[in-house]
């Protein structure tokens, strides 16, 4: 068993950049910002007063008077306080990321608290001084947070660790096994932090998205420290294993905090669109065809499972046991994605964003018309019941034993099955000679033709194969919302689901359900800004493209095809054949 | 009969004309950077807002009541607008990606068409719904007899027709006859080779914004006082017909816009009428044809085949 | 002679340009062939013809007395494969991917297969993992493996390419101007490959500028001057044909030196 911790050689290199002249206070700064976010923690935070809630009260300074009562945010600042203070004393390697992650953690968590206080209190008074209240602590919070991200940034340029730690089998499935309940008790409590909001939870939103700067800065720690990478290769070598306990991990959400109908049900949700678009994934993301009417094909699962359920307003009158109906349905939508691919052969880059945009949008307006009696049209097709095994509807709860289990958990688990089987196909298929091809085809077409791939058939495969999926998922998206109608398919909708998987990151498996959590997420818990989420998606689209066009996971591909410049740590072997060369 | 039939392409060449301009707008901007801006059917439609703001909050009463004083200058507000939207989109969107590949700055064209498009929902009071623009025109109709009947062609009808055609004309002739036209279709044609020749590709850029937002948002005035109301929708759907028609003329063709919008508007209104489904299906025409051309003959009417290089 | 690649009567016209007027050839078993011209002479069109990309305006080409589709993944399929002039990797994949895409139409997995990952699958795998190993090694980029394709030297880029084509089991390959770019001693390298490919057994075309080159590694050499197939013959024929020499080579050297000779003498 061996016990070393690797370091990629080099010597600390001389700090350079604009930062430079900053460098040799990098100490300080550190210290200081680290001391003056403690402080900043302490101190009392607004000057009127605020609902009851996870919410500092009006106070005077209470620095003294109650130094370890703090909680929520102002808990994870002193944390994070501590936490720069120590780094900047011990000397360990890569402390000038850590220290940057750590720093815009706080910076983070100050400015989403701040923003809040400052718009329900009216104006900058709440957080200095007013009606004879003082509370200074997000000013010095905030200025501490800088500081220690300027220290940071002077002291960043050292080489990223590479941990080479190594152990026997049963250790490592230990490790991975507890990382990732860490990661389903993490995940939990990101969802349920703020609670709901309503009228009388006015401050939800805050404290979520004060939680999630948290949660950033933190991972952004870890990833610098070379953790995470490390852990990632540990799964990679245990990758069934990993696979296995991943899954009952995530089958095990109903038992946390987040086991709510509510949760249930937005989890759900999640996971047809995160199915949805691993699909797209296959055609955008492997095979490079930008498919801008994807979402079509979930309605047309949809619909089909609609009309087999035996709803009043099918067009069926006829009641197809679930299983079949998402075979059907799944056939459905791979004939029409075969239909859809085959005159987009010879059609190349935007012009097959167009076409695939057209038969979109001829999808919507002839559902919007209820062609053939098959969508409801504007009535759309309501009525549809619950999926039901074993007696049990999947709409109630389940009591197994002595753990009652919420409503809607029987759907949450049927959709993680769902998503695990699309996500084996996805990952099957990409390592695959079809997914070589799908890749090759992406990269170059005519070269990839010249080396006997046919691409005809190989575009259309991609095509049926993403139709498949997404109709598969709307089959399951039928019987769980209990009615279908063409408001639900339309082109911005397509968009969204683009923007998942290049948010989440092309051509990779965790990106497009990382993508789809997000953008299903973040509207559900950010409810009071529901008006802007639109205007705030575009905005999104735009910055992501140009700061981070790869995505957050990203594909090696891809990240060398889109950021060829962002840095992948030198693995040793490369290291040094650059240095031989 | 005739007087239907008549009637429909009447509609159709009305709208065709509108679609035109907007076409114009796509067209170039694709010749000269190679890129779909999925955005310009937003800058038509918030040429149409800028102009009905510019009415509603600036305008002195008795300007609004003359047509003849509020029509130019609801036109310039218009173009004003579009041109500063445009402007703004070019130079932070658009020009940072010039040389990423294809997917990204398609991506960031979809994303500023939903940004523009809800952030005038948003921002602009009472945009939710449909808002009422001044009929800034002649109102009434000619009807021109027909055996038959009448042929009923509003006077805003005629002014889009007779205005869009004086742009269009205007536009070609500014393209092939001057220099800075000259300077337009070298960029287009290698914009390496014409930086080589002294000729900044980003100022030629910026102009052909300019030029496709200026007939975007006389469109989108012209669009408003015909109809007699607006809404946010109007820059998708019209968008996607400009597009169209651009295609259907031959992308990059300036003839082939004009050409391509007359079409498109012919066949809509047509189709409505006379095709199965009726109205309610003229959408839906609209994107066979897109298809079929994108399929079959991709450079349009006016387009080059894409040159074999031995 | 067992021709095994016959272009007969090829003629391409673009609109009114004619880049290639009855352009007829064999290449025996084993032979490597040299095609040289000045720079748009139609070298690259030829190749762009045999291969399938292009469809002749008149003549065919045929394998082994087939004529071949207009189709260059079939073209592939039977044997005839080929690099590009300007080189043409997949270049976010690394080496071994790349290669392994080569190996695609020799392959048996099909999708079903592809999807469940069975016994078939894993075999397919392995096998095109052993090739891709070998031919890699032959090429000498076995330390490349897993180095991406964008990142590699300009003369590996150009050895990728060959072990890529080489991949899909050829029994003719094209080359498109393997050595452009590369000094004497990589040119050499490229010179000898060329010869081990010939003893696995392919037969080989190859468009050059560098005439030492060709005239050193080829069995025959093709002289194409606007379209049209000038000469045909033995390194030594070609090189002291006159019409070449006029043409393209300009004069030998020995010649020169007479020139010169003679006209100091005169002065």
């Amino acid at each position: 068993m061996t016990t070393t911790l690797e370091k990629a050689p080099a010597p600390t290199p001389e700090p350079r950049g604009r930062l430079a002249p900053v460098a040799p206070y990098a100490s300080a700064l550190q210290i200081a910002g680290g001391v003056l976010t403690l402080i900043g923690a302490l101190l009392p935070w607004a000057t009127f007063v605020l609902n009851e809630g996870p919410y500092p009260e009006k106070a005077t300074l209470e620095f003294f008077t109650a130094p370890l009562a703090v909680t929520g945010f102002r808990l994870h600042l002193v944390l994070f306080g501590i936490a720069a203070i120590v780094l900047s004393l011990v000397t360990v390697p890569a402390r000038g990321r850590m220290l940057q992650g750590l720093g815009w953690g706080v910076v983070a968590v100050t400015l989403a608290n701040t923003l809040y206080l400052v718009a329900e209190g009216g104006g900058l008074g709440t957080i200095t001084a007013a009606d004879g209240a003082v509370a200074f602590g997000p000013i010095v919070a905030l200025v501490g947070g800088a500081l220690i991200v300027l220290g940071g940034s002077a002291r960043r340029h050292e080489d990223k660790p590479v941990w080479a730690w190594r152990s026997n089998r049963y250790v490592e499935w230990a490790i991975l096994l507890v990382t990732y309940v860490l990661l389903l008790l993490l995940v939990a409590a990101v969802l349920t932090s703020g609670g709901q909001g309503t009228a009388a939870n006015v401050y939800s939103g805050a404290v979520f998205l004060s939680f999630l700067g948290a949660v950033g800065g933190l991972l952004a720690a870890l990833q610098a420290s070379g953790l995470l990478t490390w852990i990632a290769a540990v799964s990679e070598r245990h990758r069934l294993f990993s696979v296995v306990v991943l899954l009952f991990v995530a089958l095990a959400l109903p038992l946390t905090q987040a086991g709510t109908e509510y949760w249930m049900t937005v989890a759900a949700n999640i996971g047809v669109y995160a199915a949805t678009a691993i699909g797209l994934n296959i055609v955008v993301g492997l095979a490079g065809l930008l498919d801008l009417g994807y979402v079509a094909f979930l309605g047309i699962g949809a619909f089909v499972a609609a009309n087999l359920s035996g709803a009043a307003a099918a067009q069926f009158d006829i009641e197809v046991p679930f299983p079949l109906v998402m075979v059907i349905s799944a056939v459905v939508a791979g004939i029409f994605g075969a239909v859809v691919g085959s005159p987009t052969l010879r059609v190349r880059g935007d012009y097959l964003a167009i076409v695939t945009l057209a038969f979109g949008e001829i999808f919507v307006r002839s559902s919007q018309n209820n062609i053939g009696g098959f969508t409801g049209g504007s009535n759309a097709i309501p009525g549809i019941p619950p999926v039901s095994a074993f007696g049990n509807d999947f709409n109630d709860e389940l009591i197994i034993g002595s753990v009652e289990l919420p409503r809607g958990a029987l759907y949450y688990v049927l959709i993680v099955l769902i998503v695990a089987a699309v996500m084996l196909v996805f990952g099957n298929l990409k390592n695959s000679r079809l997914g070589r091809a799908w890749i090759a085809i992406r990269e170059d077409e005519d070269a990839a033709r010249a080396m006997g791939i046919r691409t005809g058939p190989v575009k259309i495969l991609a095509f049926m194969i993403g139709a498949t999926i997404a109709g598969f998922a709307g089959a399951f998206f039928a019987h769980k919302t209990g009615t279908v109608s063409y408001e639900s398919f339309k082109f911005l909708e397509s968009i969204t689901l683009l923007a998942a998987v290049i948010l989440g990151g092309m051509g990779t498996i965790p990106g497009a359900v990382l993508g789809a959590s997000i953008l299903f997420v973040l509207p559900e818990k950010l409810r009071e800004f529901a008006d802007y989420r639109l205007l705030l998606f575009g905005i999104a689209l735009i910055l992501i493209m140009r700061f981070r066009p790869q995505g957050l996971v990203p594909d090696s591909h891809r990240r060398a095809e889109l950021a060829p410049d962002s840095g992948v740590p030198p693995t040793p072997g490369t290291a040094a054949k650059a240095a031989a060369s | 009969m005739l007087p239907t039939l008549l009637s429909q392409i009447v509609n159709g060449l009305v709208l065709g004309s509108l679609i035109g301009l907007i076409a114009l707008g796509y067209t170039m901007v694709y010749g000269i950077i190679q890129l779909i801006n999925f955005a310009h059917g937003e800058i038509f439609m918030i040429g149409a807002y800028g102009g009905l703001a510019m009415f509603t909050y600036l305008l002195p009463t008795f300007v609004q009541q003359q047509w003849y004083l509020a029509l130019p200058l609801l036109l310039l507000a218009g173009a004003g607008v579009s041109v500063g939207v445009a402007l703004i989109m070019e130079r932070f969107a658009y020009r940072p990606l010039r040389n990423a590949p294809r997917l990204a700055p398609l991506i960031t064209a979809l994303g500023v068409s939903v940004a523009l498009q809800e952030g005038v929902r948003v921002f602009y009071p009472g945009a939710t719904a449909a808002l009422p623009f001044p009929k800034v025109f002649v109102q009434g109709t000619w009807a021109i007899p027909v055996p038959g009947g009448t042929v009923p062609l509003r006077w805003t009808g005629l002014l889009i027709i007779v205005v869009s055609l004086v742009l269009a004309f205007a536009l070609n002739s500014f393209v092939n006859n001057s220099r800075m036209g000259r300077a337009m279709r070298a960029t287009s044609q290698d914009r390496d080779v014409a930086r080589l020749m002294g000729i900044d590709p980003d100022r030629v850029i910026v102009l052909t914004f300019v030029l496709g937002a200026t007939l975007a948002g006389v469109a989108g005035i012209l669009y408003g006082a015909d109809l007699g109301f607006i809404n946010i929708d109007i820059g998708f759907q019209n968008g996607i017909f400009a597009f169209t028609a651009a295609v259907l003329g031959g992308i990059g063709s300036i003839k082939g816009a004009v050409a391509g919008g007359l079409s498109i508007g012919l066949i809509k209104a047509l189709g409505g009428q006379y095709l199965p489904g009726g109205t309610a299906y003229d959408y839906v025409w609209i994107f066979v044809v897109l298809i079929a051309v994108l399929v079959f003959r991709p450079q349009g009417f006016f387009g080059e085949t894409e040159r074999v290089r031995a | 002679m067992n021709a095994i690649l016959e272009a007969t009567g090829v003629t391409m016209q673009f609109g009114g340009l004619t880049a290639l007027n009855d352009v007829s050839f064999g290449l025996s078993e084993g032979e490597i062939i040299g095609l040289i011209g000045p720079n748009g002479a139609g070298k690259t069109t030829l190749f762009n013809c045999l291969t399938g990309l292009y469809a002749p305006t008149a003549g065919q080409v045929g394998l082994r007395g087939t004529t071949l589709p207009v189709d260059p993944a079939r073209v592939t399929q039977q044997g005839v494969a080929r690099t590009f002039q300007n080189i043409r990797l997949f270049p976010s994949m690394t080496a071994e991917e790349n290669v392994l895409v080569g190996r695609h139409v020799r392959m048996k997995q099909n999708p079903l297969s592809s999807l469940l990952h069975g016994p078939g699958f894993r075999r397919s795998e392995a096998d095109a993992a052993e090739h891709t190993a070998k031919l890699l090694a032959f090429v000498g980029l076995t330390k490349f493996s897993d180095e991406l394709a964008r990142n590699l030297p300009y003369g590996d880029q150009r050895r990728l390419e060959i072990a890529r084509a080489l991949a899909t089991e050829p029994s003719v390959l094209l080359l498109d101007e393997p050595t452009a770019g590369m000094n004497a001693q990589e040119t050499e390298a490229t010179r000898q490959l060329i010869f081990a490919i010939r003893d696995l057994g392919i037969s080989v075309v190859v468009i050059e500028h560098d005439t030492k080159f060709i005239f050193t590694l080829c069995d025959r050499v093709l002289v194409l001057v606007q379209g049209e197939l000038l000469v045909e013959g033995t390194p030594d024929e070609v090189r002291g044909d006159p019409r070449v020499v006029e043409a393209y080579l300009g004069a030998p050297p020995d010649e020169v030196d007479a020139q010169i000779h003679a006209a100091e003498e005169t002065r």
